[in-house]
């Protein structure tokens, strides 16, 4: 690639160096804040290093419930949208043609749809059937797009299956429910493993669905949000930095499960 | 249907249906219909309630004339005469008392009418918050185009495939923070008193009031969305075979017209996808402009939509206005897909 | 053809190109003449594309000097130098028509629409693709593909024509059709072209000189027939058509003929290198330069063996022999009749 010239190539590594500071600054602005002593949350001041903010958000209760309601709610939506993925995926692999086509469409129209209409006309439907909005609404909301990303996924994985496997199957005497258990199901069952974990994250992250469907309960995520309105506690800078730890050991587990995955495949 | 039980068999064929129509019907379709429905629908005083009052005003009169009368009764001097007189007076007084109780019940239950007075509602303050939320989100988007092309490029074309997968991988790490955490970092980087302006201060620059004047909404907002820019179109620039790079450059083609004919035109679902997402993600987003302004403000739709249904208890205007932003959102979908030649499938991959 | 396209001269000089620490080509110092036909023969990996992209202007020497035409192109970008280049896997525009590609270097040299489009029908006219001017590449057959990397490369008159193997995705029966033509093609305009293969045959039947390349080095340049009956070095001798080796020792060497001393007896041979009585050496024998004797004669140039197999491969057959620990590969004219062999005999040549 010489002749792309050294010099606007040194131009754009500059630009991607720039891109990336954008990118990773607020990170450590948190780290920073989080540990700071000093209230209302800020970088400039620093009048020397706390825990303060860990132990307070230790011993709040609202904190607490909000937890226990968001992994009650993914649990929840973990369990309704990979089966309604997955049905969505098998309908349409078996599905061609026009109404394939409108199917998918409606599949993937919540991907395309602001969470808030999402988990607004929820609400407004079962306000219909006489229900109040509360976590059954907020599991609902967010199973109606999760199960989108499910779906995808599913989809994809279907369409690397080699058919002639159930074919086999079929030619063998199994049932056509045998052949999908004893074929398809394990073929697919790395992708329920990762569409598990998308999944849970997507409910337990989720701000902008959740708020407008939930009602007058809370999750972790929109008791944050609550409390950013509310002044602004350092609090939430150590929650911050307790995210980036999960995730980072989620990233670490994660990291090892595949591997181990991969070499129990090169063994088979 | 037969398709599916002759590859499923009946059982399993008939759980895939039951799941995938709960889905289809009861989450997606049906709240959208009720939705729509609710938009279209506010409880009013029944038609032709103001002749009604006439009625009833006319009514009154015929009750003072007929207490006039009674009075004039109680003058009689037959005592006979006079009780039966009363008699009739009190049934009649009585039958218009029953009238008017029932007109005015009518006049004020308010009936279900179909109307389109829910979107008119919005009124041109409103109406100005919804075009702003829209041009906004519409410059977001150039924004973060413009930011990411040059990266997904650089990225995907100049660097080695191990190289590339590091470093897309690297950009998730901020990702793996809660939204509304990342959005919070800014505001205390954008702060009156943080250290942008402190930075500032130091060369004698005044502190800018990057929240309160709108810029730090913008910021965190094409920060929040970025990724959803890259990836789409790191991936669609990682299928681009290098060879047409090179024998476009080997016709002639300067760097300009290389991106305009060979690599823009590859590029395209990338684009449409990047900018989709995008442009929805923000004209739909609640948690950047409320926690950037502190919602001491309502610069974005989002909020207004919020403040009917949770604050001023209006779900039919509710409705109405989350029902404009859906539209606008599809109509967005509609114009890039026209835009950039582009099906659906290309889209969601 | 309208402009005046004559071949120019190219010349390297000691250029070599590092990929950090891999030589990927070794000192090269070459010079093709204008307008000959010019192949670069040698396996995969061997560095002929990047001796292509050195001349192309994709690459510049990391030390040496590339002139075309008498000037140095260090420097020179590929749309600035008077080559076009046909790709190994052709890299046509999957978005544009084939009209479209075959103008696109004319579109970027500024030529009007109505210019170009009537020049690039001209061409599409020369390979006999007017018919397909409006179709997609993808909706072309191999051959028609090839054809339009041509024409879309000679749109822009260049001086040298460099191709990479550009046969190799063709079936045998269209490979041999498009050689002809690609000579005519060369034949017609004058241009040099610079053609690289790892197929021997074409490299045979095509090319004025041929280059054999090893390891990123030249290991020896001259005409077919030099290159055929004549290869200087090991490689060139082993990789050009098939050979016997017999390792052994000059015995007597004498005004360009040498005895050479092998296991499998002493044999007369050519000593094109002049080595001297005692050296060891590999002696090379064609297996179409062997033929069967009786078992009893007597002749120069003989050894026993004993054949193991027959291989009938169309015009002529595959003997395999069993000489000693040796195998040993004759080809025999086919003339019918299979009974010319049974089991046993002698071989001489
Ligand atoms: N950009 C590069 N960076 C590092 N090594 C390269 C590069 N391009 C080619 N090589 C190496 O140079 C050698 C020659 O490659 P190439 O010229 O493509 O061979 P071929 O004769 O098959 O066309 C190969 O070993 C290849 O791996
Ligand atoms: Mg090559």
């Amino acid at each position: 690639m010489s002749h792309t010239g050294m010099g606007s190539n040194l131009v754009l590594r500059i630009y991607m160096a720039l891109f990336f500071a954008y990118m990773f600054l607020p990170l450590g602005v948190m780290l920073v804040a989080g540990f700071s002593d000093y209230s209302p949350p800020s970088i400039t001041v620093w009048r020397g290093g706390t825990l303060r903010w860990f132990s307070e958000l230790w011993a709040d209760e609202r904190m607490w419930s909000g937890l226990t309601n968001s992994l009650i709610i993914a649990v929840a939506v973990i369990l309704l949208s990979l089966p309604m993925g997955l049905s969505g995926a098998l309908l349409l692999s078996k599905l061609g043609g026009r109404a394939g086509g409108v199917l998918y469409a409606v599949m993937v129209s919540p991907l395309l749809t602001p969470g808030l209409i999402i988990g607004i006309s929820t609400v407004i439907f079962w306000r219909h059937l006489g229900a109040a909005a509360g976590l059954v609404t907020a599991i609902l909301a967010q199973s109606a797009f999760i199960a989108s990303y499910a779906m995808l996924m599913f989809m994809a994985r279907l369409q690397r299956l080699d058919n002639t496997l159930q074919e086999a199957a079929l030619d063998l005497g199994a049932t056509q429910a045998q052949a999908f258990r004893r074929i398809t199901l394990p073929f697919l069952r790395p992708t329920v493993v990762t569409a598990t974990v998308i999944a849970f994250l997507q409910s337990f992250e989720n701000y902008n669905t959740t708020i407008f469907s939930i009602g007058g309960q809370h999750t972790l995520v929109t008791e944050i949000g609550a409390r950013m309105r509310f002044g602004m506690s350092p609090m939430i800078n150590a929650i911050g930095i307790l995210f980036i730890l999960v995730t980072l050991i989620g990233a670490v587990i994660w990291g090892v499960l595949r591997q181990r995955e991969r070499k129990l495949e090169d063994l088979r | 249907m037969t398709r599916l039980t002759r590859a499923f068999g009946r059982p399993l064929a008939l759980l895939i249906l039951l799941f995938a129509s709960l889905w289809i019907l009861g989450l997606i379709a049906a709240p959208q219909v009720i939705m729509i429905e609710q938009s279209l629908w506010r409880m009013e005083r029944p038609e032709g309630s103001a002749e009604i009052s006439v009625r009833i005003d006319g009514l009154y009169n015929q009750l003072d004339v007929l207490a006039l009368d009674r009075s004039a009764v109680e003058a009689e001097a037959d005592a006979s005469i006079r009780a039966q007189k009363l008699d009739t007076s009190d049934v009649a007084l009585a039958a218009l008392e029953a009238e008017i109780a029932g007109l005015e019940a009518t006049e004020s239950t308010p009936v279900k009418v179909y109307t389109l007075a829910n979107f008119a509602q919005m009124g041109s303050a409103h109406f100005a918050i919804f075009l702003k939320t829209i041009v906004a989100s519409l410059a977001v988007t150039a924004i973060a185009l413009a930011v990411c092309y040059p990266i997904a490029f650089a990225v995907a074309k100049l660097e080695t495939p191990q190289r590339a997968g590091m470093i897309m991988l690297a950009l998730v790490i901020p990702y793996a923070i809660n939204e509304l955490l990342r959005i919070f970092a800014w505001q205390m980087i954008l702060n009156y008193n943080g250290p942008v302006n402190a930075l500032l201060g130091l060369f004698g620059v005044e502190p800018i009031p990057f929240l309160e004047s709108g810029t730090g909404v913008f910021v965190a907002m094409v920060y929040a969305y970025i990724l959803f820019m890259v990836f789409p179109l790191y991936n669609v620039l990682e299928t681009l075979d290098s060879n047409q790079i090179e024998a476009a450059r080997d016709l002639g083609a300067s760097s300009w017209r290389i991106h305009t004919r060979v690599v823009i035109p590859h590029a395209r679902p990338g684009i449409a996808v990047g900018c989709i997402m995008t442009f929805m993600l923000s004209a739909g987003s609640y948690a950047v402009p409320y926690i950037m302004t502190r919602g001491t403000a309502a610069p974005w739709f989002t909020q207004l939509i919020y403040n009917r249904f949770f604050e001023a208890t209006n779900w039919n205007v509710g409705a109405a206005y989350a029902l404009s932003l859906l539209v606008i959102c599809t109509l967005f979908i509609f114009v890039m897909m026209r835009l950039l030649k582009v099906s659906l499938k290309d889209i969601a991959k | 053809m309208t402009g005046q396209t004559t071949g120019m001269e190219i010349e390297l000089r000691r250029s070599e190109v590092r990929f950090g620490s891999f030589q990927a080509v070794q000192p090269t110092d070459l010079r093709i003449a204008p307008g000959e036909f010019f192949s670069i023969l040698g396996p995969s990996g061997c560095g002929k594309t990047t001796l292509l992209r050195l001349l192309s202007g994709f690459l510049d020497p990391t030390a040496g000097d590339v002139l075309i035409g008498g000037k140095s192109m260090v420097g020179t970008g590929p749309s600035d130098r008077p080559t076009a280049l046909i790709f190994q896997n052709l890299a046509l525009f999957p978005l544009m028509s084939v009209l479209e590609n075959v103008a696109f270097g004319l579109e970027m040299r500024g030529w009007s629409k109505v210019r170009r489009r009537a020049r690039a029908m001209e061409l599409l006219e020369t390979v006999a693709l007017t018919e397909q001017a409006g179709k997609l590449p993808a909706q072309l057959s191999g051959g028609q593909k090839q054809r339009v990397a041509i024409a879309r490369a000679l749109a822009v008159e260049p001086a040298v024509l460099l191709l990479d193997e550009p046969l190799s995705a063709l079936d045998l029966k269209l490979r041999q059709h498009m050689r002809a033509e690609l000579k005519q093609i060369q034949a017609r305009t004058g241009i040099t072209f610079v053609y690289i293969t790892h197929d021997q045959g074409e490299a045979l039947t095509m090319s004025d000189r041929i280059a054999v390349m090893n390891h990123g080095r030249i290991v020896q340049i001259g005409t077919p027939d030099e290159v055929y009956d004549h290869p200087d070095a090991a490689f060139s001798a082993t990789f050009v058509g098939e050979m016997n080796v017999f390792d052994g020792k000059v015995a007597a060497g004498a005004d360009g003929f040498a005895r050479i001393d092998t296991r499998l007896g002493q044999f007369r041979a050519t000593n094109p290198k002049r080595l001297a009585d005692g050296a060891t050496t590999l002696m090379f024998v064609r297996p179409e330069r062997m033929r069967l004797l009786d078992a009893a004669g007597v002749a120069e140039n003989r050894l026993a063996a004993v054949v193991q197999r027959r291989d009938l491969e169309g015009a002529y057959s595959t003997l395999t022999l069993q000489a000693q620990d040796q195998v040993l590969t004759v080809h025999l004219q086919h003339l019918g009749g299979a009974d010319q062999l049974a089991g046993g005999g002698d071989a001489g040549f």
